[in-house]
């Protein structure tokens, strides 16, 4: 009994190990990739591309009862610095005059556009064209969701790249143009995106985000530099409109339509042996809000939860030898650390603490264990931070310092576990629908 | 690792302060220099300064006219720091090779030459790119037969940076190697040369391109960056046989040809690509007819109003409205 104990010990030890070495070798590619392209960017003293060169761009933003904000958010967007863009906004059937207020701020006027459908989508009522900004034009359409709206996006807009940027991100000017460059350079280049850093706030629970965030941040940027980034964050992404086009768009009835997108133009691209790139960019150029309160935060971790279970299941078929290192290691490492990996963190947990109170294991091999394991994930927290405040100069003042470090072991110890169980309860509900026929 | 971080940050911190401390002096020298390098000092720069000191002179001389970048060229020369940085381009971190190779060629230094040649060849884009560019300007006339082929070969060197450089360096400089490029048999960037075709001169890249767009056997993407070349009359018999090829691409860059270039001639071609069964070539055809010498909007109109097929009718709807708008 006892060696069998001895040896479930050495598999969940074994486990939380390779989990966290893991994130650290993934933040060691990216620290070397970083330092790799930000180094020598800095020393080209290239000439600004010649706009000849420079790819169109389609903005796409969808809106649904945003009265109150919508004209807001379309003047941000034309404060971005482009040589040609255009902006297509998809009122998605509102009820509360989100294309009056459209209508009114920018003079919107019927507009007899030759709709080209080259995706499938809910029925286009009319399109609009702005008088006084000649750039925008306004589809109002049935309802059918916010992947809908952005097919309907897609079909309408007229340049080879499309920008999708989340509501509630905050940005330069010169985003956008940073976002293209990659496609300026790098012709095997599909997708770019910013993973958007959130706000500094001095509550306990904003700075705790900000730490674990940094450390999800610094491991798809280590999957990105071998091409392997699955999960791209929706902050603000471009795309290159063909290939969406013929991968079928977006895929409707998902959380998270943009992480499915991804890990489609993934499969797609390998399954016919296309040359591609798809990359995280690494500076901070956009932000957004952290969870305000628990409620909140936990919404938002069954959200993504749901939304990675559901991508990885319609996409398993590019996991394995044809997938590349996107198949066969990023796929298998975030099915077992990210996908099923919260309910076996809390499920070895347990096992462990049963068998210290069983009298299997002694209590300084259950110290020793749960020291490590603390030990292992503070390591991936701070090396994150550092790798933060290295590679882009984002140094907290000295005083905060020691408050950093504690925050990189609460997040270890406490707020970790409660953010796994809440992505346990996703997976075991996901389970449940599943098995309901959901 | 809490003290590590903290250590870390101090000592980046202190090397921080010191560079900028430094790089006051430089600053100083590189300002004097450019009014007479004679006069200029300069304190001695230590080997573990000298990256940083050739990586501020680089940021300087991109700043500078031709005659600034002279005179700080001088002032490194008087300090012996260009035999110096020459001997940093034997490094292996790319860092300081790249910094090497950027002051070569601001220095026009023919003794880096071979070296630059061969970083040319590396594998490397960012190196290669950079050895180009040096090469580029110690000796442009030189570097242009040397890199006609990569430029049109190369997919890693982006076309766009390729478009920068050949504006700057102005038709006198590209058009030969152009030339070359266009006269060569097909395959190895010939689509990329011709998408370069808009930097040389006229006279003598024009009848190139025409005879690749007269060459039935062109190979699409290369007939789609010949038309959008295409400006002279004598092009428009091969854009007309262009709008019938089987590639949608082709038949769309066909119908902004004919408008450049054509007139109302084109109007029974123009309408015809209207109707193809593709988007994009009936929306480019479209927007040709609002551009198109002679037709007036209320001829327009009347096209779009006798229009059979309604594809067309609404395409050419949509164009009008776009051109009331513009």
């Amino acid at each position: 009994m006892t060696a069998l104990a001895g040896a479930v010990a050495w598999v969940v030890v074994g486990y939380f190990t390779l989990m966290h070495a893991g994130y650290i070798v993934l933040q060691a590619i990216a620290a070397a990739r970083l330092r790799r392209t930000r180094g020598l960017r800095d020393l080209e003293h290239l000439p600004p591309v010649h706009a000849g060169f420079e790819p169109p761009v389609s903005i796409l933003l969808p809106v649904r009862n945003q009265a109150a904000s919508v004209a807001g958010q379309v003047r941000t967007l034309l404060a971005l610095e482009y040589s040609e863009l255009e902006i297509v906004v998809v009122v998605d059937e509102s009820t509360d005059g989100t294309l009056e207020a459209l209508r009114e701020a920018f003079e919107l006027e019927p507009f007899p556009e030759a709709y080209w459908r080259r995706l499938q989508t809910r029925p286009v009522r009319a399109v609009y064209h702005s008088r006084r900004v000649p750039k925008l034009r306004v589809v109002d359409k049935e309802h059918g969701g916010r992947a809908d709206a952005l097919n309907v996006a897609i079909n309408a807009s007229r340049h080879p790249l499309f920008c999708v940027i989340q509501p509630g991100t905050a940005m330069t000017r010169e985003s956008l143009r940073a976002a293209v460059a990659p496609f300026v350079e790098d012709p095997r280049a599909l997708v770019t995106a910013w993973d958007a850093r959130l706000d500094e706030a001095p509550t306990a629970l904003a700075r705790l985000q900000v730490v674990e965030q940094l450390r999800g941040l610094y491991s798809r940027i280590g999957w990105s530099a071998i091409n392997a980034a699955l999960i791209v964050p929706p902050a603000f992404a471009v795309f290159r409109k063909d290939s969406v086009v013929e991968a079928g768009g977006y895929r409707s009835g998902l959380p998270s339509e943009d992480v499915e997108l991804v890990l489609r133009l993934h499969r797609v691209m390998r399954s016919r042996g296309q040359d591609y790139s798809i990359q995280i960019l690494p500076e901070p150029a956009c932000r957004k809000p952290p969870a305000s309160s628990l409620a909140e935060l936990r919404s938002r971790r069954i959200e993504e939860q749901w939304a990675l279970l559901e991508s990885l299941q319609a996409n398993v078929a590019l996991a394995g030898r044809r997938g590349g290192p996107a198949g066969m290691a990023a796929f298998p490492f975030i099915l077992a650390f990210e996908c099923f990996g919260p309910l076996l963190e809390l499920a070895l947990y347990a096992i462990m603490a049963a068998m210290f109170a069983l009298g299997l294991i002694s209590a300084a091999a259950f110290g020793a264990f749960l020291l490590m394991v603390f030990a292992l994930g503070w390591l991936a927290s701070v090396a994150a931070i550092a790798l933060e405040e290295t590679s882009f100069r984002r140094e907290a003042p000295p005083s905060e310092m020691p408050m950093r470090v504690l925050d990189a072991i609460v997040e270890n110890a406490g707020y970790r576990q409660l953010v796994s169980y809440w992505r346990a309860r996703a997976l075991i509900g996901w389970w449940r629908e599943r098995a309901a026929g959901g | 690792l809490l003290l590590g971080l903290g250590a870390a940050r101090a000592l980046r911190r202190w090397r921080a302060w010191r560079l900028a401390r430094r790089e006051g002096t430089w600053r100083e020298g590189m300002l004097e220099a450019l009014r007479d390098p004679t006069r200029a000092t300069l304190p001695r720069i230590a080997a573990p300064e000298l990256a940083a000191f050739l990586a501020l002179w680089n940021a300087a001389c991109e700043s500078q006219s031709d005659a600034g970048r002279d005179n700080l060229a001088a002032l490194l020369r008087f300090h012996d720091l260009d035999r110096r940085a020459l001997r940093m381009l034997r490094r292996r971190s790319p860092r300081l090779r790249l910094i090497a190779i950027t002051a070569m060629g601001h220095l026009k230094e023919p003794r880096a030459w071979r070296a630059l040649a061969r970083f040319a060849e590396s594998r490397a884009p960012v190196i290669s790119f950079a050895a180009a560019r040096a090469l580029l300007r110690i000796d442009a006339p030189g570097a242009m037969e040397l890199l006609a082929h990569p430029f049109a070969a190369r997919l890693d060197w982006p076309l766009t940076r390729i478009g920068t450089l050949f504006e700057q360096l102005g038709p006198a400089q590209v058009t030969r190697p152009l030339v070359d490029m266009l006269a060569a048999k097909p395959g190895g960037g010939l689509d990329r040369a011709m998408q370069l075709a808009r930097f040389g001169d006229r006279r003598r890249i024009a009848p190139l391109v025409r005879n690749w767009l007269s060459n039935s056997a062109t190979h699409p993407d290369v007939l789609v960056a010949a038309l959008e070349y295409a400006g002279e009359s004598e092009d428009l018999p091969w854009a007309r046989t262009a709008a019938n090829h089987e590639d949608w691409r082709v038949r769309a860059a066909a119908a902004r040809a004919l408008a450049r270039i054509g007139g109302r001639q084109e109007l029974p071609a123009l309408l015809d690509l209207l109707r193809d069964p593709v988007w994009r070539v009936r929306y480019r055809a479209s927007q040709a007819l609002t551009r198109l010498e002679g037709l007036t909007p209320i001829e327009l109109e009347a096209l779009r109003e006798n229009a059979r097929d309604a594809f067309a009718a609404d395409m050419l709807a949509q164009a009008l409205a776009e051109m009331k708008l513009a």
